[in-house]
């Protein structure tokens, strides 16, 4: 029943790939923001709170527009690549991980900034009087007492990347191999009327993201009981 | 007006408690009972402190230099800075112009401050502050894993293990033990830290009366054996005479004034919360389980307590002191003293009167209605006696 086309496989190697990069690299942004906007008290809080909230409730559309200017070959980060010899990065892989990279910080942010004020200021008074450094504690103290927001960060990232659309269509359109991921794909089987194709990949995602969601209450519901 | 009789046995009661408790568990050991022998101690090191701070209506200002020498008792109530002032010690707030130095260790000034991970000091908070991820053992040894190659290890695990009696806590998780127990695994990782000065930021305040019973005796030995001065942040004069030295009293996010605990307890601050003395006595053995002591050229007698010691100190609460113009020989209390009048202090109630006293050199507090001091026509100079109806011994 299941008959996958070498373009359909492409497509969702690609969007692995596209979510297990993003899942990385937000891990390491959104665990210092997260950090500072546990800690800091600061007028600038609020609006570095609200810039990271952005990508919720904006259209994908207004943010992929404004990256496909920001990016593309007359914008100030494309311009100054193709300045210095390179390519820009429109309808580029590169460019649509910054996209997704950027959409889904605050999926990223929110648990683990959730799970440090959990956490409290003591643990890390505690460690810091017995002698642990600032790595130290974030190694002996922060990571495992904070699991459970780090698990639920990732597994939300990398499930609210394989959903990504708009963004994607506005950057990066529909390259195979390069930018057209699953849900583009399934729009591009749509559009060409070859709605059995579509509906494969769809069911397909549809079940994959419910299983991801199911894990991430899961674990959510026996981190809760282990460390309350 | 309490029934003398019944006092006396209330005060037993809660001594003995906790000396039997000592004696159940510690028989392996006796020499862990010689209390205030004064550790080899070298010259007091002097912790300084110029603070200042204005949060809301509430102000800090402090320019204070304070020996430690066995426990200081930081002593105050609730908001008057305490746990500010123990916090800008150990370096966990910082906060501008502050100056702090202990001994030769300049902490903090102007720009330069040594982060807290690199003072060697020990913390124990208020509520359980165990790491709830690791064991027991892994709790207790955390900052001793943390030692540099050439910290010197004057404590060992095995030592500090033995003297809190952390045994049989060791493989449980910090969940499954009790608020004492917890405290005293905190206890015992602050000591591994080797710290030079040891901060306890009211460490008995989250735990229940019995808990509280349990965990003195520990810190008694603390004091007593590590030679490590001590911070005690308290607002239970309770606590603080059977532990403290020394007391730093704090009011208004000021220092009211320092100095030795029994000097310290004639302050009027503290006879608000029930005015008590505290005498320093040496022991002549037991006859027929009566304790014999000895303050100066006077003696007094007391139940035995199981174990003994060269001196102890005597808890005696004013309103159980008693004063004659003349030696009584037919009253069932059996402990007279020679003391002299040195003053008259107001007390609480207005009916009420501090009768200051002077025992062999010693200051003793009585707590007598004014119609009685006028009825003896006490005066200041004059020789009289004190009946003393209980005595608390640490």
């Amino acid at each position: 029943m299941l008959e996958l086309s070498a373009q359909d496989w492409q497509a969702i190697q690609l969007t692995l790939k596209l979510c297990l990069y993003t899942t990385v690299i937000l891990l390491l942004i959104a665990t210092p923001l997260a950090w500072w906007l546990a800690q800091s008290q600061g007028k600038w809080r609020t609006a570095i709170q609200a810039l990271v909230a952005l990508p919720l409730v904006l259209p994908p559309t207004v943010l992929g527009f404004y990256l496909l200017l920001l990016l593309g070959p007359h914008g100030a980060v494309g311009g100054t690549l193709e300045r210095l010899g390179m390519q820009h990065l429109a309808f580029s892989f590169t460019g649509i991980l910054i996209g997704s990279v950027i959409y889904s910080l605050p999926f990223a942010v929110q648990p683990l900034l959730e799970s440090f004020r959990r956490m409290g200021q003591r643990p890390l008074e505690v460690a810091a009087s017995l002698g642990a450094n600032k790595l130290d504690q974030l190694f002996s103290v922060v990571l495992p007492l904070c699991r459970g927001g780090f698990i639920v960060a990732a597994t939300l990232t990398f499930a609210h990347t394989l959903g990504e659309f708009g963004v994607i269509l506005m950057l990066g359109g529909s390259i195979p191999g390069e930018t057209q991921v699953l849900s583009v794909l399934i729009y591009d089987h749509t559009e060409a009327m070859n709605y059995s194709q579509a509906h494969q990949l769809s069911l397909g995602l549809l079940i994959a993201a419910f299983v991801v969601l199911f894990i991430v209450y899961g674990l959510n519901r026996r981190f809760e009981r282990g460390t309350a | 007006m309490t029934v003398p009789g019944t006092q006396h046995l209330n005060n037993q009661a809660t001594t003995s408690s906790w000396w039997q408790r000592l004696s159940w568990t510690s028989s392996a050991k006796p020499n862990t009972q010689t209390r205030r022998t004064a550790p080899a101690s070298k010259e007091p090191k002097a912790l300084t402190v110029a603070l200042q701070l204005q949060r809301g209506a509430f102000r800090l200002q402090l320019n204070d230099s304070l020996p430690l020498q066995g426990v200081t008792a930081l002593f105050g109530r609730s908001g008057c800075g305490k746990t500010t002032l123990l916090r800008a010690i150990a370096g966990l707030d910082r906060h501008p112009n502050a100056t702090v130095a202990f001994g030769e260790h300049n902490w903090q000034q102007g720009r330069h401050f040594v982060l807290v991970h690199q003072r060697r000091i020990g913390m124990v908070f208020q509520e359980s502050s165990l790491l709830p991820h690791l064991s027991v053992q892994q709790n207790l040894l955390y900052g001793f894993n943390r030692l540099g190659k050439d910290c010197e290890r004057r404590l060992v695990p095995e030592q500090v293990i033995a003297l809190l009696e952390l045994e049989p806590l060791l493989h449980q998780q910090p969940e499954q033990l009790s608020g004492g127990q917890r405290q005293r695994i905190a206890l015992g990782r602050a000591l591994l830290r080797q710290p030079q000065l040891l901060l306890l930021d009211e460490p008995l305040a989250s735990l229940d009366q019995q808990s509280r019973n349990d965990i003195l005796p520990y810190l008694q030995r603390i004091a007593s054996q590590s030679g490590i001065p001590m911070i005690l942040v308290s607002h239970q004069l309770d606590d603080v005479v059977k532990l403290a030295d020394q007391l730093v009293l704090m009011q208004d996010g000021c220092i009211h004034s320092q100095g030795p605990l029994q000097q310290q307890l004639l302050q009027p601050e503290l006879a608000a919360s029930g005015a008590l003395s505290l005498l320093h006595a040496k022991s002549l053995g037991s006859k027929d389980h009566l304790l014999q002591l000895r303050i100066g050229q006077q003696q007094l007698q007391l139940p035995a307590p199981k174990h003994s010691q060269p001196s102890y100190r005597l808890r005696i609460q004013a309103r159980d002191v008693a004063l004659s113009s003349k030696p009584i020989t037919d009253s069932s209390v059996s402990n007279q003293l020679q003391v002299r009048i040195t003053g008259f202090h107001p007390a609480p109630h207005p009916a009420e009167t501090l009768v200051q006293l002077q025992l062999e050199g010693q200051p003793l507090q009585a707590l007598l209605t004014q119609q009685s001091v006028q009825r003896l026509g006490l005066q200041i100079g004059q020789l009289v006696y004190a009946q003393v109806k209980a005595v608390a011994l640490d």
